[in-house]
């Protein structure tokens, strides 16, 4: 901890005004729960938590550096130690199977409502670490927390209204859409609608920059690099993935790769249900994977690339000082080197040195065929072993050729967390290596 | 006013015609005829014109205006005569036929040709002499070189009588005067043809003229990338001599200007001095020499490369590279950077690589 004595006094401030602004959405909530008169007991659980926060605000502005609230030193602690690219991953997927797996629970708006104020809470109490603080409140990654939650705002809004549709498809009653088909307008009502979001989000970017300015940064130089180095932020799920691969993989062919994805979708997806409203139960596959991929493989990147990689992206812990000199053991080696020198106890196979082109290419060959043989496996055999097995009715319905390419687009897909996971436990660097010809996988 | 400068010639004959068949304003017309007879007396004098009079009026029962190519300005004048007639004979006669007939034949019997205005007044263009015809007062609009001839202030404009009309017939093809220009001058269609006879057409000037540009262009960009001077630092250059360079260390003050370290290190079991690129093989970043750690750390991706430039951490898929290395003259260390020695290519083992310290 590098805390000098001014950091508390300056976020003291912001800290007060953030409370007090969750005490007064508390009790506006309340009130408005109040009037309703159904909902009474939570209207009381509301109005208590918003007086909690009005207390913590007062703390915030007493002045007194001792008195804001921050989370315990020892559970500070315990996160640092145990956050790691491992349990960071894994503990976003284990999220994101629990929001899925019970979202009826999750869609109901008192439980929602909940879980916005512990994180609210939660973020107060770290932001008086001065290390969270200076990740989270640095200009470039205040909207990183807009993102997140405006993501988990909008997921929110459509999965309620997905299991809304699939209750009453269950029911035999019409979705939710249907029963709402009010006409609406494109001049005046959507137009006038835009034309006010566009005033509103300009006005809002105007302030954001008067008082969020860019963090400008020294002129570049071809032989200094700043550390960290970091993409734009939306690039940084690409960044994360370029720890795992050769450029030309997770730099050139999966972003091409994503992009033509998307423009393929239409046309590999059968499903005709789910045309005009939110419904999960009728098109789980569609949802699964499309879930897994942007929340899983994109903005779960972003948001580590964002707050935990620091300097030499080496992986930090939220309220862990950025040190460039942070030792971390990433040895890796590639697929051939374990396969012949520690599995086999022999050395690689090389070209004698006077050898040609094509004995050399001979040699390569042989010294990547396990690499050749696994990749082949996977994208060659796979894919048809899976039409006969798990993916029956797909094939089925779907004929070859679409067949092919979805199953090999999320075979693509899926060579990300393969090889994380790999590179995480068997400390794999490459599967086919072939830094002769800048060919690596 | 202004409208009535773009009506043509037949419609304001349709104009005229309306005008006379409807019967909202019953004196004015007889005032207009007036005033033209008036204005035609004054023409009268001229004797030789008196026997061109009954020629047009006898046309207009044959042609319609505009059914049959575009009727010279003569036979409008007398299809504008004969309508004004008409009121009289057809069955639609207007509240006070009296008091028009007398007009119509005034401006028959004075007969007043305009034609002759016409002739006298070279100035006057078609439109006016259609509205000298129907009426002074309308005298039509106003050339800036006929302005002094018509000072008289002018009426309503015919264009609201015409929105006016109950039953308007349907009017006539507009007849472009520009038609009749080209047809007569065929000497400028040469002239503004002369690229289209040079080139081909148009379309052919204006690609012709964008590839020339953009072979242009390809040429100067070409050039671009031959400059005349290159403000590189040289590729070769001394470092001083090897007592410099202890065993071990990796020296890191040229990174600045020439981007490579100089390290004394033991490779293969050989003591060597040799000059290491400072561009990460997995992207091209800078790495940074941890000397803690002995290390160098890409803030990048987290490559990680041994003092001898092996990699072993993170993505970077080979060693870092070296540069060329040798012992000048005068005995100083001089690194040549315009070679290259990669080790997944076996070229470590190349003399050139390093020195032996």
């Amino acid at each position: 901890m590098h805390s000098n004595g001014f950091f508390l006094n300056d976020v003291a401030g912001f800290l007060g005004g953030y409370y007090a602004f969750i005490a007064i959405m508390n009790g506006i909530a309340a009130l408005v729960l109040w009037r309703k008169k159904d909902a009474t007991t939570w209207a009381f659980v509301w109005s208590v938590f918003a007086g909690i926060m009005m207390i913590f605000a007062s703390l915030a502005l007493s002045g007194s550096k001792s008195m804001v609230p921050i989370l315990p030193e020892a559970i500070r602690g315990l996160v640092n130690n145990l956050s790691g690219p491992v349990l960071y991953t894994l503990g976003t997927t284990a999220i994101l199977v629990v929001l899925y797996v019970f979202r009826k629970f999750f869609v109901q708006p008192m439980v929602a409502w909940t879980v916005l104020n512990v994180s609210l809470l939660l973020l107060g109490l770290s932001m008086a670490d001065e290390n969270f603080a200076a990740i989270v409140m640095k200009p470039d990654n205040v909207p990183i927390v807009g993102l997140v939650y405006l993501l988990a705002f909008f997921t929110w809004v459509a999965t309620k209204q997905a299991v809304v549709n699939d209750e009453r498809i269950k029911q035999g009653l019409p979705v939710i859409e249907k029963v709402n088909d009010e006409k609406v307008l494109v001049w005046p009502d959507l137009v006038y609608t835009e034309l006010i979001c566009m005033i509103a989000v300009s006005a809002l970017l105007l302030v954001w920059a008067i008082f969020l300015p860019a963090p400008l940064e020294e002129p570049a130089s071809s032989v200094k690099t700043p550390n960290p180095s970091k993409a734009p932020w939306y690039f940084l799920g690409l960044q994360e993935m370029l720890v795992y691969f050769d450029p030309w993989y997770a730099g050139v062919v999966l972003p091409s790769l994503v992009v033509f994805g998307l423009m393929a979708m239409p046309y590999l997806d059968f499903n005709k249900k789910g045309n005009g409203y939110y419904s999960i139960e009728e098109r789980k596959f569609s949802y699964l994977v499309w879930q897994f991929g942007f929340f899983e493989l994109w903005i779960t990147l972003i948001i580590l690339g964002t707050f935990l990689r620091g300097p030499n992206w080496n992986f930090f812990g939220p309220f862990e000082y950025w040190t460039p000199y942070k030792v971390e053991v990433l040895n890796n080696v590639d697929l051939p080197q374990m396969f012949w020198v520690q599995w086999l106890n022999q050395p690689l196979p090389r070209a004698p040195q006077d050898a040609g082109l094509l004995s050399q290419i001979g040699y390569i060959l042989m010294r990547e065929s396990p690499g050749l043989l696994v990749m082949g496996v996977y994208l060659v055999a796979l894919p048809p072993l899976m039409a006969v097995t798990i993916f029956r009715g797909f094939y089925a319905k779907m004929g070859f050729i679409r067949y092919m390419v979805m199953s090999n687009l999320m075979l693509l897909m899926l060579t990300l967390p393969l090889k994380m996971a790999l590179r995480w436990t068997l400390n794999l660097k490459y599967i086919i290596s072939i830094p002769e010809f800048s060919l690596n996988f | 006013m202004a409208e009535k400068k773009k009506m043509s010639v037949a419609d304001i004959l349709a104009a005229a015609r309306a005008d006379k068949q409807s019967a909202t304003e019953p004196e004015k017309p007889v005032i207009e005829s007036e005033a033209v007879a008036s204005d035609v007396s004054d023409n009268s004098a001229d004797e030789s014109m008196a026997s061109e009079v009954p020629e047009p009026v006898a046309k207009p029962s044959v042609s319609k205006p505009g059914s049959s190519g575009r009727p010279s300005v003569q036979e409008m004048l007398a299809m504008a005569r004969a309508n004004k007639a008409k009121p009289s004979e057809g069955p639609k006669a207007t509240p006070k036929p009296a008091a028009k007939q007398p007009a119509a034949k005034k401006t028959a019997t004075a007969k007043p040709s305009p034609v002759d205005g016409a002739k006298k007044n070279v100035q006057r263009d078609t439109a006016s002499i259609l509205a000298a015809a129907r009426g002074g007062a309308k005298p039509g609009p106003v050339s800036k070189a006929e302005a002094p001839a018509f000072s008289k202030p002018t009426a309503k404009p015919i264009a609201r009588k015409v929105a006016k009309t109950p039953s308007r017939p349907v009017p006539p093809r507009p007849v472009r005067p520009k038609q009749e220009k080209a047809s007569k001058t065929a000497a400028a269609d040469d002239r503004r043809g002369f690229l289209s006879y040079t080139v081909g057409s148009f379309m052919a000037v204006g690609f012709t003229a964008l590839s020339a540009t953009t072979g242009l262009f390809s040429l100067g960009l070409a050039r671009f990338f031959f400059p005349n001077v290159l403000a590189e630092p040289p590729s070769r250059f001394k470092v001083g001599s090897k007592e410099g360079f202890p065993s071990g260390v990796v020296e890191t003050k040229f990174v600045a200007q020439y981007g490579v370290w100089v390290v004394n290190a033991d490779f293969e079991g050989i003591q060597q001095i040799y000059a290491l690129k400072t561009v990460c093989t997995h992207l091209g970043c800078t790495p940074n020499w941890l000397e803690a750690e002995q290390k160098f750390k890409c803030p990048c991706h987290g490559s990680g490369f041994y003092k001898d430039g092996i990699n072993f951490e993170g993505p970077a898929p080979r060693p870092l590279e070296r540069y060329a290395i040798s012992i000048a003259g005068d005995g100083q260390l001089e690194v040549d950077k315009s070679k290259s020695f990669q080790e997944e290519l076996g070229q470590w083992n190349d003399p050139a690589s390093y020195v032996t310290a």
